[in-house]
């Protein structure tokens, strides 16, 4: 297949297509989608839970003059799960700042390549972020909570997610360039 | 050690990397080269975001989130019309007062950026050019973190730990905001007679400007109930979050009548990523700081700077030269969380108000959100007015200014900044 001149002049701007053609490629996406699908539903649910509680203890505190024991820890439990959650779909919609001053410079084929590079690099930190909240995970399991009966690795499995999820995103970018996404706009 | 980390950082960042995972992978090799095991990065990552402060900025946001839902903005902007819409330049003090009472629901300036953007932008270009449009925009949604409540002073009030607080800055807030507000309006009233942009709005009627004021009303008794409550001590501002999200929900699903229930998930889902940005920094940096922390660097970097003046005046004013720089190269939620922890104490070692420096800190690096290359406000104008970059640069020429002179008077003046807190006792 011979791409068009116009087009060809488009891909010289914007970089290459990704490889939407490629079976495995496809397939990764497709995992990577049906994450972001579980894990929509899963922010939705801590944010909104996170919410009730926090409305809930200033309703109990204020109204009704006693407090909900374990609203404080509950709560932020729920934020911390919200945060870790939505950093990987912050990769996904392109919400995490960087400077463009240099890479604004260069031209459209180094662009792509330091974007894949700054990918790829990133991919590796989260691996290790991963690893790191694994042995995290496992080393707070025995812990409880202090005012739950919930093991305090639970925080961990939050960053863990994150760190999963986030690591199978930035390969997919570092593999599909900056254009993998490009149907969501 | 720390230096290598930094430097790892800036060459990540310069090439593209976002500022986030540039601060990971240089903490990363910092404690890799100070023999630290992995697992302190995910501790010290979930540890400064388990936060009960932290967690007012999802829910600020959230709130902003309902109330653009609930349709406010087509209230706000009748309402700023009916006041100012017939003075010269009225689209554009149409859009200064909507930023200003619309700064006092969101806390946020990109979030008021996008949604005046989307809102008044059809309007405005009918009257004026694209870039000038973006210009005022830009500057009124600048206001979002000045006027109370302000997820970056929620930011800044954490990361300077128990030295000052979320209210007292909030308050800080409000006497720059006004004078802002109104110097942005007298710069519009100005550019617009100069260029002999058309008149607006309908002439000034007091029965009209009654009849939308009491359609605004329930926007505007918002942050009177939330920051008043703040700011007077009866419930924190993670609270007054959650009383917010709670008035914007009853005021879309009761009053206006627009937000339904499906609405929802994606409100909470469009907050909790926008937060994650600053959750991942504030995630990151924090590991920064913890290598800041084992290497001493707060005492050296103190040390250097008392060697070098003794006059907290000439600190200050080194501090905002450097601000102003950092501006213009570093997300302003980025640099809080890795300068305030250092430049905080420096300045409590100078006998320096902490709610003065706070809101110099504050308010310097929220005008680097106007200042080039990385204006965080310019992308989101560009996007949304699909207007170059450097246009809107060059129409935000007066506003910036205006904005670099207000940080030169609360510096010089900081009864401006403290006048207000300290009479109702912070």
């Amino acid at each position: 297949m011979t791409p068009t001149s116009t087009s060809s002049q488009v891909d010289t701007k914007r970089g290459p297509a990704p490889p939407h053609f490629s079976t495995a490629f496809q397939r990764a996406k497709w995992v990577v989608e049906r994450l972001d699908a579980v894990t929509y539903w899963g922010i939705v649910v801590v944010m909104g839970l996170m919410v009730t509680i926090v409305a809930l203890q200033v309703f109990w505190r204020y109204v009704l003059g006693s407090s909900i024991d374990a609203a404080d820890e509950l709560s932020r439990l729920c934020f911390v799960w919200a945060i870790f959650l939505a950093i990987p779909h912050g990769v996904k919609h392109g919400v995490h700042v960087g400077i463009d001053l240099f890479v604004m410079m260069v031209p459209a084929w180094l662009k792509e390549v330091l974007f894949r590079l700054m990918a790829g690099v990133s991919t590796l930190l989260m691996l290790m972020v991963m690893l790191g909240a694994w042995v995290a995970t496992v080393d707070r399991w025995p812990e409880l909570m202090p005012t739950l009966p919930m093991t305090s690795a639970i925080y961990y499995i939050a960053v863990l997610i994150c760190g999963a999820h986030a690591f199978l995103h930035l390969a997919l970018l570092a593999w599909g360039g900056s254009r993998t996404w490009e149907e969501l706009s | 050690m720390t230096w290598m980390a930094i430097g790892l950082f800036l060459a990540l960042a310069f090439f593209g990397m976002p500022l986030a995972f540039a601060l990971g992978f240089g903490s990363l090799a910092g404690l890799w080269m100070l023999d630290f095991e992995l697992v302190v990065m995910p501790q010290r990552m979930m540890h400064a975001v388990n936060s009960f402060p932290l967690m007012a900025i999802p829910l600020f946001m959230l709130a902003g989130e309902l109330m653009v839902r609930a349709g406010i903005m087509d209230r706000l902007i009748a309402f700023a019309n009916s006041l100012v819409g017939r003075m010269h330049g009225g689209l554009a003090h149409v859009t200064i007062t909507s930023g200003t009472i619309f700064a006092s629901v969101s806390g946020a300036a990109v979030a008021s950026a996008s949604a005046m953007g989307s809102t008044l932008v059809p309007s405005l270009r009918k009257y004026y050019p694209d870039a000038y449009s973006g210009a005022v925009i830009a500057s009124a949604a600048n206001l979002g973190p000045v006027i109370p409540p302000s997820n970056a002073m929620i930011v800044y009030a954490l990361m300077a730990g128990s030295s000052v607080s979320v209210g007292g800055l909030f308050i800080a807030g409000i006497l720059p905001g006004i004078l802002l507000a109104v110097g942005f309006m007298a710069i519009a009233s100005w550019i617009s007679w100069q260029r002999g942009y058309p008149l607006t709005g309908e002439r000034f009627n007091l029965a009209n400007v009654l009849h939308q004021g009491r359609r605004a009303m329930v926007i505007i008794m918002m942050p009177v109930i939330v920051v008043g409550g703040i700011v007077g001590g009866i419930f924190t501002a993670t609270e007054g979050a959650a009383i917010a999200v709670v008035y914007s929900a009853l005021i879309g699903f009761v009053v206006t009548r627009r937000l339904k229930i499906s609405d929802l998930p994606g409100c909470l889902y469009r907050a909790a990523v926008t937060s994650a940005m600053v959750g991942a920094l504030i995630a990151f940096a924090s590991v920064l700081t913890f290598i800041f922390t084992i290497e001493m660097v707060p005492m050296m970097l103190s040390d250097f700077i008392q060697e070098l003046t003794s006059d907290p005046m000439t600190f200050i004013l080194l501090t905002m030269a450097l601000l102003v720089l950092v501006g213009m190269l570093i997300e302003s939620n980025a640099a809080y969380i890795m300068l305030v922890p250092l430049f905080a104490p420096v300045a409590l070692t100078y006998g320096i108000d902490p709610l003065y420096f706070g809101f110099l800190f504050m308010y310097n690096l929220v005008v680097g959100m106007m200042t080039p290359p990385v204006g965080v406000l310019y992308f989101v104008m560009s996007g949304i007015t699909k207007v170059p970059m450097m246009q809107l640069v060059k129409e935000s020429l007066p506003f910036v200014a205006f904005q670099f002179a207000v940080l030169a008077l609360c510096i010089f003046v900081p009864q401006l900044v403290t006048a207000l807190p300290r009479a109702l006792g912070y």
